[in-house]
Parts: structure tokens; sequence; C-alpha cells
């Protein structure tokens, strides 16, 4: 009789595979003590780069010979400059005909859905005059961006090429080893930026989205200052123009000052009118919602009031002060000016709300005038675009109007670190924002907008007024010249999620406004003290000096500078 | 049979176990390491270079306000959630006892809300309460005459129940399916010689058929709980954890640690924390239910 098979215990089967595990483990670990890691760190440096260009900076003739032994690439040089564009252009051609990327090389670019039509208007011509290619690997969200950027400083698997992130990510992404430090480039191919440049990305906003630390890392894609939008037919209606001069003494015009946005608010407000939809009519709409943009209200009115975010000696966070009490009090006092959705509902509403006219005025992005001026917005036609309101500060001894416009989140293109061709990406993204590509990137969607000089002017202004009414791009190029960067140092993300939560607690009557400042002056502090105080500070003198020159100065006269 | 019987059983065991070690025990080691260092992705240097710091997450954890608050306020909407789903879902299911005239097609549309993602359910939710939503223009204007302007969302205690509802709305129709398929296999005979004996139907219930669906109502609370305590997308959805931070859950609250604080560390201790809680709790649960 043949005798019963024994049976596998499981529990030792088990047992046996954890063992395994266990001895794995410990083989590893014990392989990482006999090799210690370089513990690597990313310092900036200041590095002299010594670049020979092989780029035809002229209009060319490219040919390539090939021996046996070398490749040769020669060019015939014409007198006429090459643009931008070209300069990509070419310098992809010769990286090509080098050997350093292979014909049809593709470049993967990790991008949020929403620009998907806008980055897709340059690729055709790439692909055409380079013989590359451009994949896009689209996700849905910005947080996903963020989310897979992170994923790729950490597991630096080479999976993209180049990722457009906000700039509000540039010192967590770069301070994480993914993106790659651009100076070389730029300096090699001069993508047309700088007061020498014809057509050069606007002042102080081209430094502040692309410089970290002094180095450039982006690439500027995008310019996201707000502007205030404000119904153009209800300012210049006679019978209110003459009831608010009685009630107020001063004309109805767009708000100079957050004093007369209140004055003006409730004016609208107490008219008790009603929108097209039916619904109440409010006299504005400011950001105080919770998951992200309530902070862009109160930093702006902080900003014009010679608000400074840290100290810049000690990086000790002074969101608390007196700056940051009277722009928290001045946003309060909105409240009842304001649809109840600014409290609670995401960004979209204020744009939705504003475009079907239960608004007077609002503040927000660029795009915010292209959902206003759609065919179906009722508001079609009504608009008047303006700079931000301020404030009115003393200025050594002499009473100044500071208005300070923010520029939010705004999409920039870093090239990763570990990409497979980083030069390509990176001239890929230097051809989609050239002065002469640009306008047609911009015009194929919604969330690029311009920042380049000559995009105002001239013959690239006809073209831009395709998309944007001739007034937001008068208001447009100053509030850019006016604009101060997001938080753009490490960790900003968390910075401005806590200001953001804590002004939406205040705004919500759920926190004491003193004790709300006090609460996020804390966690910033907490938030340094993990990222390393000296670091920060580093980071934050440098982006302190790419502020608008009068916040500086208003800066200086209170002793913050 | 014999040795080659044994390998092939071992063999045939041996993909799932490699799946159980890659999906659970191996991330759940990491969890642990990083738990007792400090790495964040921005801090500049690699995962397994992360300077050691000991218990020093779990002891920042436990003196983290927030995250104080987040526990107390996630058992809080487990008591209550719960405990309305059971109770909605036992009435749901005496109700449906009997044989009535469309039952079935009633059924399947009381068990419509389970089928949904938690994405939608939070997304409907959110509308329902905006103040333009049916909530302010449909149902109170049919009650007072006018639609108010109430933005539920921006209040702590009603964008709290707004939450509550949502969860009961979806997740009620999963206690009515577990309670109702014990109640219906009690078996007939008992019922029958309980009301033969003169028993009403309140001691008919309580006498026979609770008692006897005992198990089942510990494991529908149990399961239930287990999920209600995770609760992420409504909440995300619905009110981001604001007004403030008045809603935020513990496992919102370990998302943006990990996700956009990036404190992938803290976050690790914090869940690990919450896990031994959960962990015991469970534990003392199942002893309770095996008495």
């Amino acid at each position: 009789m043949a005798s019963e098979p024994k049976k596998v215990d499981r529990r030792k089967f088990l047992y046996a595979g954890l063992g395994v595990v266990a001895l794995i483990a410990i083989g590893a670990a014990t392989y990482v003590a006999m090799n210690p890691p370089v513990v690597t760190q990313t310092v900036p440096t200041t590095s002299v780069v010594t670049t020979t260009s092989v780029v035809p900076t002229t209009s060319v003739v490219t040919t390539t010979s090939v021996v046996p032994t070398t490749s040769v690439v020669t060019t015939t040089v014409s007198t006429v400059p090459a643009t931008v564009s070209e300069r990509a252009i070419n310098g992809a051609r010769v990286l090509v005909a080098s050997g350093k990327v292979p014909k049809g090389a593709t470049i993967r670019i990790l991008h949020v859905a929403g620009s998907r039509a806008q980055i897709e208007a340059a690729i055709p011509s790439w692909e055409s005059a380079t013989g590359t290619k451009v994949e896009l690997v689209t996700v849905g969200t910005e947080g996903d961006v963020y989310t897979k950027a992170m994923q790729e400083a950490v597991t630096k698997s080479g999976a993209y090429d180049a990722i457009t992130i906000f700039s509000t990510w540039n010192g967590d992404l770069i301070e994480a080893g993914l993106a790659r430090p651009l100076d070389d480039f730029y300096e090699k191919y001069d993508p047309g930026y700088g007061s020498n440049a014809p057509c050069s990305p606007i002042e102080p906003l081209a430094s502040y989205v692309t410089k970290y630390k002094g180095k450039r890392y982006t690439v500027d894609l995008d310019a996201d200052v707000y502007t205030l939008t404000y119904r153009k037919d209800l300012f210049e209606n006679s019978e209110y123009q003459n009831g608010f001069k009685k009630q107020y003494g001063y004309d109805l015009k767009p708000p100079e000052t957050w004093d007369q946005v209140l004055d003006i608010a409730k004016f609208f407000t107490e008219l008790k009118l009603k929108a097209p939809t039916g619904a109440p009519f409010y006299g504005a709409y400011f950001y105080a919602e919770p998951r992200f943009a309530a902070y862009t209200t109160w930093i702006t009115i902080f900003t014009s009031l010679g608000g400074i975010l840290w100290d810049t000696k000690t990086m000790d966070a002074k969101v608390d002060s007196k700056e940051g009490l009277d722009a928290l009090n001045k946003m309060i006092k909105l409240i009842p000016y304001m649809p109840p959705s600014a409290l609670t509902a995401g960004w979209a509403d204020l744009y939705d709300r504003y475009a079907k006219g239960e608004v007077a005025m609002a503040m927000a992005w660029p795009s915010m005038i292209k959902e206003a001026e759609r065919p179906e917005a009722f508001t079609k036609g009504k608009n008047g675009v303006s700079l931000v309101p301020g404030s009115y500060v003393d200025v050594g001894g002499t009473r100044k109007l500071i208005r300070a416009a923010p520029n939010p989140v705004n999409w920039v293109g870093i090239v990763s670190n570990y990409a497979k061709y980083p030069e390509l990406a990176y001239l890929f993204l230097q051809y989609m924002t050239s002065p002469e590509i640009g306008p047609t990137v911009i015009l194929s969607g919604t969330i690029l907008d311009p920042f380049r000089q000559c995009w105002f002017h001239g013959s690239y202004r006809d073209v831009m007024e395709a998309g944007y009414t001739p007034e937001f791009l008068d208001a447009f190029e100053e509030s850019i010249a006016h604009s101060f960067p997001d938080i753009v140092i490490r960790g900003g993300g968390e910075y401005t999620g806590k200001l953001t939560e804590n002004v939406n607690a205040a705004m919500t009557g759920t926190k004491d406004p003193e004790k709300a400042l006090s609460d996020t002056a804390s966690e910033w502090d907490k938030i340094t003290d993990k990222y390393g105080r000296s670091d920060q500070l580093t980071a934050w003198q440098a982006l302190v000096n790419l502020f608008p020159d009068d916040v500086k100065e208003v800066w200086k006269a209170k002793g913050y500078l | 049979m014999g040795k080659g019987s044994r390998s092939i059983k071992l063999l045939s065991v041996i993909p799932i176990n490699l799946l159980l070690y890659s999906v659970l025990i191996i991330p759940f080691a990491l969890m642990i390491y990083l738990s007792f260092v400090s790495y964040n992705p921005a801090a500049g240097y690699n995962w397994w270079q992360a300077p050691f710091i000991g218990l020093n997450n779990f002891y920042n954890a436990l003196k983290d306000q927030r995250f104080l608050e987040a526990m107390g306020r996630t058992a809080l909407f487990v008591t209550l959630a719960v405990g309305l789903e059971f109770f909605l879902g036992l009435v749901l299911s005496i109700l449906m006892l009997g044989e009535f005239k469309g039952k079935k097609i009633f059924t399947s549309i009381l068990l419509y809300p389970l089928m949904l993602p938690w994405v939608v359910v939070g997304s409907t939710f959110y509308l329902i309460y905006q103040n333009y939503g049916p909530i302010n223009q449909i149902f109170l204007k049919a009650v007072t005459g006018s639609a108010p302007n109430t933005a539920w969302l921006a209040n702590s205690t009603s964008a709290f129940l707004a939450i509550i509802t949502a969860d009961l709305w979806q997740w009620t129709p999963f206690m009515f399916l577990i309670l109702y398929s014990g109640l219906s296999t009690v078996p007939k005979r008992l019922i029958e010689a309980a009301e033969v004996l003169g028993a009403s139907s309140r001691q008919i219930f309580w006498r026979i058929r609770l008692p006897l669906i005992k198990p089942l109502v510990y494991i529908a609370i149990i399961l239930r709980g287990l999920e209600a305590f995770k609760i992420f997308d409504t909440v995300y959805i619905m009110t981001g954890g604001g007004p403030g931070t008045t809603t935020e859950t513990i496992s919102v609250y370990i998302y943006k640690l990990a996700i956009v604080y990036h404190d992938i560390s803290y976050a690790a201790a914090v869940s690990l924390i919450v896990l031994l809680i959960v962990g015991m709790v469970s534990w003392y649960a199942i002893k309770v239910l095996m008495k």
C-alpha cells in the first residue's frame, strides 16, 4: 500500500518564504554597507560655462557630409540673423546630424490635459523641420502632473524628457534633483531673454519663473498674472454712476484701491439686482475657497500693503504682521458682497458666475477674459479689464499707490535630469515658446497665455487680438510688469496650502483672523526648519530680488530690505 | 503520489505568494523603514540615504493637534454614519420582508447607489449642497416659499452633516443588503411557532430575528466601519477638508502629508499609528463577535 504523500504545511511554507525575503534583505543591506552610497545633495554652484557654438546663429543652409571615420557638419552662413525658432530647429538638426540624437528620435513630454491642444499646435512643424518626434504624455489635472513629476524625481526612470509644471513647484522639483539647470542651453541657443532681446519675456516675470537661486532651470511657457475684469456696461451706466457718486463722493470707475473695491462691491450688491440666471447679483468675486486659491486674494492685498512673507535675515515668517492682518480683515469685509460659493466652490466657479452675469467684478487668471468673451457668455462685449487694485503706502514720507499683481502658478517647462535627449527636449521648448511660434501655440487653447513683449505690439498684436480683447492686452502687459512671484522656493506648495487653509478658515468664521495668521506663521516656521533655515533663506533672498521695483522700494522704506 | 505531487503543489502556490510578498509585505516593510527616517523627495537625497531619526515622527504625530483632530473627527464620522446606516438599513430590510408588487424593481433601485464610484457621489452631493443647488432652489424654496442663499459647505457643522448624508445615501443599501439577506433566512417555522404562542411582531423581531442574525450584524458593522474610516473621495471633492480643516478626515490629512506636502516619512508614521489603532479596535470587535 502506498503511503500518503506528506501534506505541505502552508504555515511552514509562508515562514520559509519570509525567511527567504529576510535573507534577501540582509544581503541587500550587506551590499549597501560594503558599498556605501555617496550622499548627493543639490548644491547651487556658480560655474562658468564655456561653449563652442556649433549652432548656426544665422539662417543657414546646412549640409552634412559623412566620411568613413568622422561625421562632419558644415554650414554655409548667410547674413540674415536666425530667429529664436530657427536657432531651435538648427540646433536640433545639428544634434541629429552629429549623431548625438538619432534621426526620428522621440522626446516625451509630460503635461496637463488642458494644454494639449496648445503644445500640439507646435508639433507638426517641429517634426517636419527637424525629423524628430514629440510624444505627449497627458494627465488629467495639475495635481496629477505634480505627483508624476515627484514620482519621477524619486524613481529616476527617464520616462520623460521634459515636463510642464507650475512655477510654484520649481523649488521642490529642482531640489529633488529632477529639473536640469539650463544656463548652458540658454547660452548656447539664446531663447531671446534679456533686455537686449527684441522680444524678450516681460520682466520681472521672465526672471522669477525661470530662475532659482540665481540659475535658470525652466523655460517660460505662460503668464498667469491676475487682472481685474469688470462689467464695463454697469460701470458706465449713468444711473449707477450718479448713485455711486452721491453715496461715496467719488466717481464710479475701476477700483484703484482695495477700499474702493469694498465700496463698489457694496454698492452693486445693495442694488439687489437680479442676474439673467435669476440668481442674486453680487458686487464682487475674489477667491476665498479652501482647496487652492484663497491665498491669491490675501497675498495681493498683503503685498500691496507692503507686507513681506519672510524676514530677509532670519527667514522668520511674517504673514502674521500688521499687513497680513489688515489684508485678511479687508477680505472678510468683502464676504457679504460676494456669492456664498466664493467660500466653498472650486476656482472655476468664479469664471462661471462672472460669465453668466452674476458678478460686477472679479480678479483671476488671463483665461478669465476668454471665458467672459465666449460667444455664449452673457458678458460678451461688456467687459473692461484693469490692473488689480492696490493700496496707498507711505514710502519715505510720500504716499504711493502700490499695485502689485500676483502670478499664481504659471506654467513653465523643465528638462528632466534623467531625460534621454535633454538638449532636444530643451530645443522643442524653446521652439514652441519662440516669438514666431508662440502666438500659434497660445491661441490654440486656453491655459497658456502671452508673455513676450512683442506679442502685445505691432503685427503680433493683431494676431493676439483674435484671442483677447485690446483692453485686456493693454492691462495684461501692464500687469505683468507689476507682477510678483508665487512662493517659488522649496516647499512652495506646502506653504501656500497652509496659508490657503487658514485664510479660508478665517473667511468662514471657523478661526479668528489673528489666530489663523499666527497658526500659518507657526506652521511656516516648521516647514522652514524641516528644509533647513539657511538653505530656505538663500532661496528667499534670491527670490526677493526678483520682485517688482516699487514693492522693493516699500520694503526698503519699512526696513524689511 | 509522492515528492512529485508535493513539488507541483509548492510550485502552484509560489506565484500567488510572490505576489503577496511584493504587493503587501515589501511595501509594508518599506513603509515601516520610512517612518523611522526623515525622507522628503524635495530634500535632495534618495530614500535609502535618509537620516535615521528613530521615533521622532511618531512622537511628533502624537503631539500633532491636526492629526488628533482628524482622528477624532473620523471616529465621530464612523460612529454617526455607520450607526445611522445600520438603523436605516434595518428599517428598510424589515419593511422589505413582506411581499409586494414591484419588490424586485424597488430592491434594484435601492441598491443602485452602491454601484456608483465614490467620486461620482462626492461630485453629485457637492453640487446639491451649493447655494444654487437643489436643496436651496427646489426643496427649501418649496417649503419656505423662497430659495435661501445658504452655502451649506461653508459652515463646518452643515458641511460635516452633508458628508454624512452623502455617505448614508451610498452605503445604507450595503447594510440593507446584509441585514435583509440575514432576516429573510430566519426559519419560518420559528416565526410561526412564536406567532402561535401569541408573540407580537415586536417580540418576534427582538427575541427571534435579531438574535439569529447577530453575527451578520457584527460583520456588517465591522466591514462598514473599516470602510467608513478610510473615507477620502467624498470629503476631498465636497469640501477638500474645509472650511479650513474642519471636515478633514484622517485619510485626507495623510493624503495631504504624503502628496501635497510630500512629507513621506511623517505620513508613514501617521499611517502606522492609524493602522495600530484600527487594528486594536477591529481585534476587540472580532473578539466580541467570536463569543
